[in-house]
């Protein structure tokens, strides 16, 4: 019996290139993925939540906690969200970074989390119509975390980069809302052509964003 | 009819020949065409029946301000035929009675209108109260503006959109497209609403501005901070700049209509004016409209309103609309100006240049014909004279009511003024600010200046340094031509016996003379007691001149204010509201395997999950294989969280019921949550994971509020302890049955025994290679499993155990069977066994509750101890049917002797005691063993139901079989 492990969603898209990774099947590439936006399935990426009164003691894969709440911090394939006094989530957007989640302050939250990127042109067009959370706010700077309904389910956003109506978001929310929270993101882009995307576009993405 | 040609202003596509049927009839429009103009293009000038009278009416102001034009769109009633674009295929239908245009059966109702008073409704349809249903079935019918079946379902394409911006511009009129230039320019982002499918306002159909119009329309077009939203009519203004509109799509576009929420850090309305209508007899005749219409259907659309037309207007636009519409080929008998003086001289030297008479000081005082007009008294203001003109066409208007419904949503007072004649705000709301016609401005470069001014104040209000262009534009603007004295004249001197104030609501100046009689004095309780602005058209009619009228009987001698304006401003389709409207639900990792073995998958709060796995309702079949072999359930909606941190303890300890210092690692302890007045709230077993460390589980119902409720109940506390909820991170699947234990021997090297592993266990393996946390729990009162397992593997898992499982017939059951089988075995359900006011006590759970942690202030403790012992309370008790072949009743059935005395919680049959068994909260003088309770049942033809209180677990009552 082959004990695969299964993300919260299946795009409709036909994959390219794939790889098994630590029982979870990830799709690198889907077929005509090349131009327009792409939503990209991350979920298998592994995610934790931080908590502690003294959370500024902790420097998880050696990065320091943002200070404020609101704030995200990127660096080296680890996103750290501040996301209250005592409280933040740790996405780890690369499998090059070797774990460092021991204290019991860290409880492993991947299962429990759908992760989505919006990466491409108009992403931002896509995303007006499923929140009003506000991520063109200029007195943000990148990447920067908002809190809110998407397409009426609450959520975790994180704008990695924005330029006007094009750019990067990251999307958490509860697993069990995989498949209709795809679902209305798919409906919402298809006047853009939004397509699923595999996890290269993503590292691309983000190769893009490091410059 | 033919059109006008080669006019610059105009917005159809003669090319471009669309089809549609009005009546059944085939009809022919032209690409740009409204339903309003294409049916008038084709003749048709009855549009629809009134609603009390059933008086003809016709085309009167393009915009929608009334039930004038309202059909039968596509199968959707009450659709506005002036704002809704003709397509290939439509199909148009005349409503309320209208079935062909000359003709309506009940038009004899106008003869009727003395026996339909002011405040009819209030006085009549009281008493004698049994002939109201008859009554209001016959009314509805007579009256009703459409009909609508109650399993209709909406057709379309409906979208939303949450877009933000620095300023939004209400209004894509010439000082709505300057303010949004002048601020865009500032470096703001700017949002358009503009509620017409193009820009301009009222420059666009006048033939010496519409140059300017499509030159500033495209300056906005080119402008890459400035978002244009056509089609699009504002719907309501709110605090924090919320503007709420809709937009109507094109086929082009991916909706019909879509759901605009524009968030905005200030607003400007430059909404302009609507037309004042005149008050005379039979002001709304068909051949009666506004000038506006009347210039706008030949500007625009190349129709002409008529053949010989009378002008009766309060404004120069009017003057100037009737030398256009002259120079186009209207025949215009006259032209009457309500007004003695304070015309354009120009526009009255190019009246008299066509040698058309011009009446200063005179106003249309009747109109006459019934389908069609066909002629027109004018008279002097005065009174004196009189003067009747034939004519199929009166174009009349009062003067100019300024569009300051987004002003007034922000809880400003309208104050009237003198000199323009208008309502307007004694002063802005924050943020918002005004620009254009509706303050009163005439002239074409003003308004364009004070747009100017407003977009500048816009990027002030946002914190820009523009002070010195701000000054400059407002010196600009003061050294234009200021407000124009405004026509102040509502009422022709007529009695006023079918002067209509709200076309809507056929309310006439009689009704509002009658209200004013009886003693009704304001506006505001007028409008309610004539019903004059309570119509689709939302007051656009009536909003100006109810007030104005009321004011000149001199009844009140307050300051006249006009009436309260609400959001919708304009009338939406519900589906609209809804727009993409996703279900958002959520599903466990185990759905699709739950479908495909033909799970009958229903909504259980935000869940989706299995009820059963056939048709049969009852599942019998699945609860007769857990009882007697192994079945296999989706548990994973339980709540799950994880507590951790030095008071976490403590935490627990305040919210639960039970010592949960007696919590220890290896072993799970059911308990329960209370409220502050000890009821309760939720149950879950909790385990230790390690030092200061837990795992608890939370009925599905509560998973969401409750790592806020544990926060709150220890908010003053300053204790150090998280939260985090897990209820997503596993899946967990019940495996129940004797046979269980001999499934899960097959797949873990684990000792599973029932020596290593007894009854309200925990323990941690590996199932093949995934790591599982079980848990002996015996809902449903057989042996049984609950795997937590990480939500990814919980698919594998499952497939696992079905492997495993299939030699010994193991099947899926699904909640149906779990509720019986629990109900069988007494377990309750909080939320099915429980209420509002039901306590830990009344459902037989208090001696979870542990007296001896009151240092820990638990929640609900105080309320518990007053309460155990308190009389008249429900009490929860098991029952059986007197007649064990009857069916068990509907939850929720009333327990009746004389009066209600209790309720069915839940009850089935049950195959394990071959009769139907239940649990019902009653009054404690029914609780006793072996009361009889008298159930009804709405379908029970006054024949009671028995049954008898007997003692729980109806199954297994020493809980041998899940122990074992």
């Amino acid at each position: 019996m082959n004990c695969e492990r299964r993300s919260p969603v299946t795009l409709p898209g036909r994959p390219a290139r794939s790889e098994k990774r630590d029982g979870w099947n990830v799709v690198l590439e889907y077929e005509g993925e090349s131009g327009g936006p792409l939503l990209i399935d991350l979920s298998h990426g592994r995610k934790w939540d931080l908590q502690d009164v003294d959370i500024a003691r902790f420097k998880p894969f050696g990065m320091s906690i943002p200070d404020d709440p609101g704030q995200s911090r990127l660096e080296n394939g680890i996103l750290i969200n501040r996301m209250g006094r005592t409280q933040a989530s740790i996405w780890r957007l690369s499998e090059q970074v070797p774990d460092d989640t021991a204290d019991p302050a860290f409880t492993e939250t991947t299962e429990g989390q759908l992760l989505l990127a919006l990466a491409g042109p108009n992403i931002f067009s896509i995303t007006e119509k499923l929140t009003s959370l506000e991520f063109d706010d200029s007195s943000k700077v990148t990447p920067f975390l908002l809190f809110g309904p998407f397409s009426h389910v609450p959520c975790q956003t994180v704008v990695l980069s924005r330029s006007k109506r094009d750019g990067v978001l990251l999307l958490a929310c509860s697993r069990g809302y995989g498949r209709d929270m795809t679902h209305a993101i798919l409906e919402a882009g298809r006047e853009f052509r939004l397509k699923p995307g595999g996890e290269n576009g993503f590292a691309a993405a983000m190769k893009e964003i490091a410059g | 009819m033919d059109r006008l040609k080669d006019l610059p202003t105009l917005r159809i596509r003669t090319e471009d020949k669309v089809s549609f049927k009005y009546q059944g009839r085939a009809l022919e429009a032209l690409g740009g065409d409204t339903v309003a103009t294409a049916l008038f293009a084709n003749g048709v000038r009855i549009f629809g029946r009134s609603l009390k009278y059933h008086r003809p009416r016709g085309l009167y102001s393009l915009d929608g301000e009334c039930s004038n034009t309202m059909m039968r769109i596509d199968s959707v009633p009450n659709v506005r035929a002036e704002t809704t674009s003709v397509k290939d295929g439509m199909n148009v239908e005349a409503q309320n009675g209208l079935r062909r245009q000359g003709f309506d059966p009940l038009g004899f109702m106008d003869a009727l209108s003395w026996a339909m008073p002011a405040g009819f409704y209030y006085k009549v349809f009281h008493k004698p109260a049994r002939i109201w249903p008859v009554a209001a079935r016959q009314i509805r019918k007579a009256a009703g503006l459409g009909v609508i079946s109650p399993d209709f379902e909406m057709a379309g394409r409906y979208d939303e959109i949450y877009p933000h911006a620095d300023v939004c511009v209400l209004g894509g009129g010439p000082a709505g497209l300057n303010a949004a230039l002048s601020a865009a320019e500032s470096g703001l982002s700017v949002i358009l609403l503009e509620s017409r499918p193009w820009l301009g306002g009222f420059f666009d159909y006048r033939s010496k501005l519409h140059a300017r119009a499509a030159e500033l329309a495209l300056e906005v077009a080119n402008n890459p901070g400035i978002r244009v939203f056509t089609n699009a009519p504002v719907v309501g203004t709110y605090s924090d700049g919320l503007v709420t509109a809709f937009q109507r799509g094109s086929k082009a576009d991916c909706f019909d209509e879509r759901y605009i929420e524009v968030r905005a850090t200030s607003t400007v309305v430059a909404t302009g004016c609507i037309e004042r209508p005149l008050l005379f007899e039979n002001n709304e005749k068909p051949g009666v409209m506004q000038v506006g219409c009347a210039h706008r259907l030949a500007r625009s659309w190349g129709i002409l309103p008529g053949k010989k037309a009378v002008f009766s207007v309060g404004h120069d636009l009017g003057l100037e609309a009737a030398i256009d519409l002259a120079d186009l080929g209207l025949e215009v008998r006259c032209v009457a100006d309500v007004r003695e003086d304070g015309q354009d001289p120009r526009l009255v030297g190019e009246l008299q240049k066509r040698s058309i008479p011009f009446y200063r000081g005179w106003v249309a005082t009747q109109a006459k014909g019934w389908n069609r007009l066909r002629s027109v008294t004018l008279g002097s203001v005065g009174g004196a004279h009189e003067r009747r003109f034939d004519c199929d066409t009166l174009i009349a208007s009062a003067g100019f009511t300024p569009v300051w419904g987004p002003i007034a949503l922000g809880q400003t007072k309208m104050r009237f003024d003198l000199h323009t004649g208008f309502f307007l705000p004694e002063r802005m709301p924050q943020n918002m600010y005004a620009a254009g016609r509706l303050l009163g401005l005439c002239d074409p470069a003003s308004i364009e200046a004070s747009g100017r001014l407003a977009g500048l104040e816009a990027a002030a209000g946002r914190g820009l340094d523009v002070a010195a262009r701000m000054s400059a534009a407002r010196e600009e603007l003061e050294a234009l031509p200021g407000t124009v004295r405004g026509s102040k004249l509502a009422m022709a001197p007529v009695k006023g016996k079918k002067a209509f104030i709200c076309f809507d609501e056929d309310t006439t100046v009689k009704n509002i003379d009658q209200a004013l009689s009886m003693g009704f004095d304001m506006p505001e309780l007028i409008k309610r007691f004539t019903s004059a602005g309570t119509g689709p058209g939302q007051g656009g009619i009536p909003g100006h001149n109810l007030p104005l009228y009321v004011a000149s009987s001199m009844r009140y001698q307050g300051e006249v204010r006009p009436t309260s304006m609400r959001a919708p401003l304009v009338p939406v389709l519900v589906a609209t509201y809804a727009g993409a409207n996703h279900d958002m639900a959520k599903r466990t990792g185990l759905h699709e395997s739950q479908q495909a073995a033909g799970g009958v998958m229903e909504r259980v709060g935000v869940w989706i999950r299995a009820r059963r796995f056939s048709q049969e309702k009852s599942a019998r079949a699945e609860v007769e294989n857990v009882r007697n072999n192994v079945g296999i359930l989706d548990g994973s909606t339980l709540g799950k969280f994880r507590i951790h941190g030095p008071d976490a303890l403590k935490a627990l300890q305040r919210v639960y019921v039970s010592d949960m210092a007696r919590v220890v690692e290896g072993r799970m302890r059911y308990s329960a949550m209370c409220n502050e007045d000890g009821c309760v709230i939720d149950d879950g077993v909790i385990t230790k994971l390690g030092e200061n460390d837990f795992f608890f589980t939370t009925s599905t119902a509560r998973a969401g509020v409750t790592a806020e409720w544990i926060r709150y109940h220890t908010r003053y506390d300053d204790w150090d302890y998280s939260i985090v909820n897990l209820t997503d991170a596993y899946g967990v699947i019940n495996l129940a049955g004797p046979n269980s234990r001999k499934v899960l021997e097959k797949i873990t090297d684990a000792d599973v025994s029932n020596e290593s592993f007894p009854f309200s266990c925990v323990r941690d393996f590996h199932i093949r290679s995934i790591p599982v946390r079980a848990m002996r729990l015996g809902f449903v009162g057989e042996l049984s499993y609950e795997f937590h397992v990480p939500a990814s593997f919980a698919q594998s898992l499952w497939e696992v155990l079905e492997e495993a499982g299939k030699e010994l017939g193991m099947k899926n059951f699904g909640l149906e069977a779990q509720n019986t089988m629990r109900l069988e075995k007494g377990h309750v359900i909080l939320g099915s066994e429980s209420e509002q006011r039901t306590t830990l006590h009344d459902i037989g759970l208090g001696g979870l509750w542990s007296r001896d942690k009151a240092r820990w202030k638990t929640v609900g403790a105080v309320a518990l101890t007053h309460t155990e012992h308190q009389r008249g309370r429900l009490k929860l008790v098991g029952f059986k049917m007197e007649a064990p072949a009857s069916k068990p009743p509907l939850d929720g059935s009333p327990i009746a002797d004389g009066r209600v005395k209790g309720y069915v919680c839940t009850a089935r049959y049950s195959t394990a005691l071959s009769q139907p068994v239940g649990m019902a909260l009653v009054e404690d003088e029914l609780a006793g063993e072996g009361c009889r309770l008298p159930i009804f049942e709405d379908d029970c033809g006054g024949r009671l139901l028995y049954a008898k209180v007997v003692p729980m677990p109806f199954y297994d009552p020493e809980g041998k079989r899940m122990k074992s």
